[in-house]
């Protein structure tokens, strides 16, 4: 991990009192962040997001699938993360299992809503090619490649980015008697449908250092911090998805503050990366 | 399936039968890690980082006290193929491969140098297109170079395959699943010695000789544009010093 002599540690958490960190920013500014689309060809959509020296890369694939019986009118989607051993030496073989896990599953909560997927920020009925019998099913595949604290509000923002560069393939269904009323599929190469992205949310992670928490915290303050709430907000402003880190517990009347702070923080963030994908777009278009 | 077309001679991509896929070399892309570097041939894209030299960490994986511990892991991303599923980690291709560069990094690393610690060097597979071991190994070369690990020469590798009784260099994936021969090499560049041969599927003598020299030939088109890479790092790093 993180290894800080005892001055680095107090000069950490000195700055963060007084608003100024180690590289310079105030408690509540994010790092530069910068986006890349398109750069898995194989996948229907892609995007690598940097945030400092953390770098993440999200994978959206589709495929044709049977929905579940349970819900016949709803496609399915999947998140997985996964940890590079490059990012950090401690993730080799089975080392980044646990974090993988814990990512994986926060952005689960953060993205898909409940188990029948109500709430979810994907429209899942809009993922339906025949209700009962076909519908796509959405991987959506994160990896850590380089790591400087701050992951999953990284990892959340390349999913969002990823899903607005996503193109699922329109399907045209055929019955016919040859196949005994089976639907033959066949999937367009050209026609592509884009996704609805603007319900999908971005998490803000507030990081508790002392008595003041920060936003997008490098590696060395996260190792300084006693908890740190991740809010999952979307353009509206509603909160969609919570998760509590740390061993510390937390004044309830902090937690609302810290949600309030998040709700103000994330629209900046949203506007901020809007601009971003509207950027990678231009520049994949050229 | 015709893999070279019997007109023109040219492949299933438009390349010639001796011709390499593009490459692209960049060191540098993690920053947190001691060295690092992406490398691209054609579609396959690569990144290899290294942490060290450093503290051996697991004591009872040292057995020479004298030299250095070498390790790597190679892992494959889960969208790095065209068809999505799921591989348990550690299954038994990923670490052949891993032993595999290993041992051909060893090979120029002079361990001897750095006693009582370990280098480890990570390669993940951001898109597979055949050659991934190839690509792995150059991009380790680069990395290693990168976070100035002293090494005897630079280790490249390359691979050739024969179909439709052509030798053909540099297979992708399409051409690599035909079922033919699959000659893996790996040099010491200046030195002009093998630290890597494998091969499957069966080969006349030969045609072996000739299939082997025509990966060795890429081997050294390598070597001379990874040289071409560490030294307009190197003509950069210069500059920012001022």
């Amino acid at each position: 991990m993180v290894g800080l002599s005892e001055g680095e540690k107090h000069f950490i958490r000195g700055g963060i009192a007084q608003d100024l960190r180690a590289d310079g920013r105030t408690r509540l500014q994010f790092r530069a962040v910068t986006v890349e689309t398109g750069i898995i060809p194989q996948a229907n959509g892609s995007a690598r997001v940097r945030m400092g020296a953390t770098e993440v890369i999200a994978s959206v694939k589709a495929e044709l699938g049977k929905p579940t019986i349970l819900h016949p009118g709803k496609g399915k989607v999947s998140i997985y993360v996964d940890c590079s051993p490059t990012a950090a030496p401690m993730f080799e073989g089975r080392g980044s299992e646990e974090l993988s896990a814990e990512l994986s599953v926060a952005l689960q909560r953060c993205l898909l809503g409940g188990k029948s997927g109500a709430g979810a920020a994907i429209d899942l009925s809009s993922l339906i090619v025949i209700e009962g019998k076909a519908c796509w099913d959405l991987y959506i595949d994160g990896l850590v490649v380089s790591s400087d604290g701050n992951l999953l509000d990284a990892l959340a923002a390349a999913i969002k980015v990823a899903l607005s560069d996503t193109g699922i393939p329109k399907v045209n269904v055929s019955l016919n008697a040859e196949t005994d009323g089976e639907p033959e599929f066949d999937i367009s190469d050209e026609d592509f449908l884009q996704f609805d992205t603007s319900s999908v949310p971005v998490i803000v992670t507030l990081t508790k250092v002392g008595k003041h928490y920060i936003v997008d915290a490098t590696s060395e303050e996260e190792s300084q911090m006693s908890s740190a709430v991740s809010v999952s907000v979307n353009r509206l402003g509603q909160i969609c998805g919570m998760t509590k880190r740390g061993g510390a517990g937390l004044d309830p009347s902090v937690i609302f503050d810290m949600i309030s702070v998040a709700k103000h923080v994330s629209q900046r963030f949203i506007s901020l990366l809007d601009s971003e994908i509207a950027a990678a777009e231009a520049a994949d278009a050229e | 399936m015709e893999h070279v077309n019997p007109l023109t001679g040219f492949r299933v991509d438009g390349r010639r039968p001796n011709e390499m896929r593009q490459l692209r070399g960049e060191v540098g892309v993690v920053s947190r890690a001691d060295g690092s570097a992406l490398f691209e041939m054609g579609n396959t894209r690569v990144i290899a980082a290294v942490y060290g030299p450093r503290e051996i960490q697991n004591r009872s994986q040292q057995v020479n006290l004298k030299e250095a511990l070498v390790r790597c892991e190679y892992r494959m991303a889960e969208f790095s193929t065209g068809d999505r599923r799921r591989k348990p980690k550690g299954d038994r291709r990923s670490t052949e491969i891993s032993l595999v560069i290993r041992q051909t990094m060893e090979a120029s690393i002079l361990t001897h140098l750095m006693p009582h610690s370990q280098i480890d060097i990570f390669v993940q597979v951001l898109q597979a297109d055949g050659g991934t071991r190839s690509a792995c190994i150059n991009a380790a070369t680069l990395a290693l170079a990168d976070a100035g690990i002293p090494m005897k020469d630079i280790v490249t590798s390359c691979s050739a395959g024969y179909l439709c009784s052509t030798p053909l260099l540099d297979l992708n994936y399409i051409e690599d699943s035909a079922g033919g021969p699959d000659v893996t090499v790996g040099i010491l560049a200046k030195m002009d010695k093998v630290t890597l041969l494998q091969m499957d599927a069966k080969l006349p003598m030969d045609t072996f000789e000739t299939v082997m020299e025509l990966a060795t030939e890429g081997c050294k088109a390598i070597a001379t544009y990874i040289r071409e890479v560490l030294l307009e790092n190197t003509k950069q790093l210069e500059c920012q010093r001022g």
